[in-house]
């Protein structure tokens, strides 16, 4: 028999206390683990939305946090809209009608523009065009999967893309008809997009957007801008045919086929809105380099040029994450960490009220022990042994259950946050700290009650 | 024949609270040979537990030699005496002092992991069997008898091969009906073993069984050893 079976049968024979401090040990360390996981979780979530191929948003003047959230996100509602004008200053020649590069053309590789507005049961329904699955990409620079079907053509005026909670959520398969609601759920009901692909899972907020072409969505009622009478005159439809002239139409229009079942604008038998009529939510940015300038450089001149500028404003996702996460998500996660460590120091006490509890007994026992030629450093060692015994099963325990914990929400987190959470999920860093240090904690809390069993007077016990 | 414990000159006192010394032990001295087995009579609180305290080594003497197997525990420090009282000495104790939460086998095999060897299973098995516990290996104390109980006692106290086996009132505690059980038990299996015996009892129908009785009588406040033939010197 060593010390370590010692150890064990003595906390087997105080199996009730033994049992007890080890619980509360487990669940401190399970809300410890919660936390931990639950916090990279929320911090995942947001960091998510920096890795979409893009650098910068472009929206109207305002809060710039607002902007992020609301075009990364799809949470808080959009500041106002900005003129198409302005998104085509980021176009080059080849996709403006005038045939000229735009202002910021030359420092700009993508240029999304996104309209928002719409909702389709409570997910938020967001304008796009093909460059959004084409172009950008789903974090690390991975492009776009599809779990079924594909992305929509700029010409298929009607067709929808959806993110995988969407999906899930809903029940709807490609092929399948949905209808947007105007400005909230129980908005005015548009007509109806057809769903041409479903995202595979990004574990970013695209899980959970509703993403149809723009051209439908600037034909739905409410969605255009009103304009001065003489657009609702015949140089209307004019415009309308320099629209769909245009060379980024006529470019896109080059891959449209005549599918019945997925292009619908040809049965609306309608045409493109005028460009005056247009406005976007927000353009989401990749920006290029400038000839001898580093990219940062470029950006964060694009940057300035466009905030010094009236009609918008460019925003950074990432500083602006970063802004929010320093702020608020940071200190509310070190808050509650700060909570539940002191929960587990709390329950690490315990093993030593545990302990100081059972002394009379141990006194005995120890005394026993002497007697049949146990050293000091025996006992102090077993009891010691002890703590760590019952500090490394309640912290495992507490592991596990933390864990648990998390899976059991996992699919809450998963739909709400569109970010995977499970029993899988993992604080790597503090999480393997978090037992080594409980058994430390235990060994401080261990030491009084092992220099008392060091200090047994054998003779008085055994009397 | 080759003395197993041999006291010389051994003292030993207490400090009172009052700044008093209580004088506790004064023996000449005294010898057990191998194999020999030898009853210490005395009254209570006739110093008799001191004694036994001081030939194990929880206790260290005031003054002169204790002597286990050639090993004067008087040179060493408290580690190496328990060392050498796990390793050349078995005590068996009047209340058995059995640690409840071991089975009897764990109880056993406790008492090896403190020798030199290695805990040893088949052996602790085997021991509990030559006391008549083959099919109690797995039972904790509180599941057996007196009677088993003080088996256990006597296996673990054989535990580490040891030279003697001091057993301190081992029949106090039980009815007349076993305490010639626990005797016989005691004198039979040190004598398979070629262990020697000591046993304290204050019961002359226990000491009168072992071919040699000394006595701890008061001398001068202190008690001193007193074998058939007079005080030991």
């Amino acid at each position: 028999m060593t010390l370590v079976g010692i150890a064990w049968r003595n906390i087997r024979q105080r199996a009730l206390s033994s049992g007890l401090t080890a619980l509360s040990l487990a669940l401190g360390v399970a809300l410890v683990v919660a936390t931990l996981v639950t916090g990279g979780i929320v911090q995942k979530a947001f960091e998510s939305g920096s890795g979409l191929g893009y650098n910068m948003i472009v929206g109207a003047k305002g809060s710039p946090l607002q902007l992020v959230l609301n075009s990364v996100y799809f949470i808080s509602r959009p500041i106002e809209n900005i003129s198409w004008s302005t998104y085509q200053s980021f176009l080059p020649a080849a996709e403006r009608a005038d045939g000229m590069d735009g202002a910021f053309a030359a420092s700009t590789k993508t240029a999304v523009p996104i309209c928002m507005g719409d909702y389709f049961r409570s997910f938020r329904v967001v304008g796009t065009n093909a460059a959004m699955f084409d172009r950008l990409t789903c974090g690390d620079g991975k492009a776009f999967k599809f779990a079924s079907g594909v992305n929509f053509r700029d010409a298929d005026f009607f067709g929808g893309v959806l993110g995988v909670t969407v999906a899930a959520k809903t029940g709807l398969k490609v092929g399948d008809p949905f209808a947007p609601t105007h400005g909230a759920d129980d908005g005015k009901v548009h007509d109806p997009f057809r769903v041409i692909g479903i995202l595979a899972r990004t574990d970013t907020p695209i899980d959970r957007g509703v993403f149809v072409n723009m051209e439908g969505f600037y034909l739905q009622e409410g969605h255009a801008k009103p304009v001065s009478p003489q657009l609702d005159s015949p140089s209307a439809g004019v415009e309308r045919e320099q629209v769909a002239q245009s060379p980024v139409h006529q470019a896109r229009g080059q891959d449209a086929q005549p599918d019945p079942q997925h292009s619908q604008s040809a049965a609306h038998g309608q045409q493109p809105l005028p460009f005056a009529q247009r406005e976007v939510t927000a353009i989401l940015l990749e920006t290029a380099s400038l000839p001898g300038l580093p990219a940062e450089l470029t950006a964060m001149g694009l940057r300035t040029t466009i905030n010094e500028g009236r009609d918008a404003q460019a925003a950074l996702p990432i500083g602006e994450i970063r802004q929010l996460l320093d702020l608020f998500v940071r200190p509310m996660e070190l808050f509650l960490l700060l909570v539940t460590t002191l929960v587990v120091v709390v329950s690490a006490m315990g093993i030593l009220v545990s302990m100081v509890g059972s002394s009379l007994e141990r006194s005995r026992d120890v005394a026993i022990m002497r007697a049949l030629g146990a050293r000091r450093s025996h006992v102090l060692t077993t009891v010691l042994i002890e703590a760590v015994l019952l500090a490394a099963g309640g912290g495992l325990a507490g592991w596990v259950l933390g864990h648990l914990l998390v899976g059991a929400v996992g699919p809450w987190i998963t739909s709400n946050a569109g970010v995977s959470a499970s029993v899988f999920s993992m604080s790597p860093g503090p999480e393997a700290l978090l037992v080594p240090f409980l058994v430390l904690l235990a060994i401080g809390a261990a030491i009084l009650p092992a220099i008392a069993a060091y200090r047994t007077d054998v003779a008085k016990w055994l009397q | 024949m080759q003395p197993v414990i041999e006291l010389s000159h051994v003292r030993k006192s207490f400090a009172m609270p009052g700044g008093e010394t209580l004088s506790v032990l004064d023996i000449e001295s005294f010898a057990l040979s191998q194999g020999e087995h030898c009853a210490l009579e005395g009254q209570s609180g006739s110093g008799k537990s001191t004694l036994l305290n001081v030939i194990s080594g929880i206790m260290r003497a005031d003054a002169g030699r204790v002597v286990i197997d050639s090993i004067d525990l008087s040179e060493l420090d408290e580690a190496r005496r328990d060392r050498v009282r796990a390793d050349k000495l078995g005590l068996v104790f009047q209340q058995f002092n059995l640690l409840p939460g071991f089975t009897a086998l764990e109880n056993v095999l406790v008492a090896m992991t403190f020798g030199s060897g290695r805990p040893d299973r088949q052996r602790a098995m085997q021991l509990l069997a030559a006391v008549g516990l083959h099919d109690r290996l797995h039972h904790k104390p509180t599941a057996l008898s007196v009677g088993q109980q003080q088996r256990v006692a006597v296996a673990r106290a054989l535990a580490n091969r040891p030279r003697a086996i001091l057993a301190d009132e081992p029949t106090a505690s039980i009815d007349a009906s076993h305490q010639q059980q626990v005797i016989d038990l005691l004198r039979n299996t040190c004598s398979q073993q070629g262990v020697a015996l000591l046993v304290v009892t204050h019961a002359p129908e226990v000491a009168v069984q072992f071919p040699r009785r000394v006595r701890l009588e008061e001398f001068n406040r202190a008690a001193v050893i007193v074998g058939g033939e007079g005080r030991f010197q």
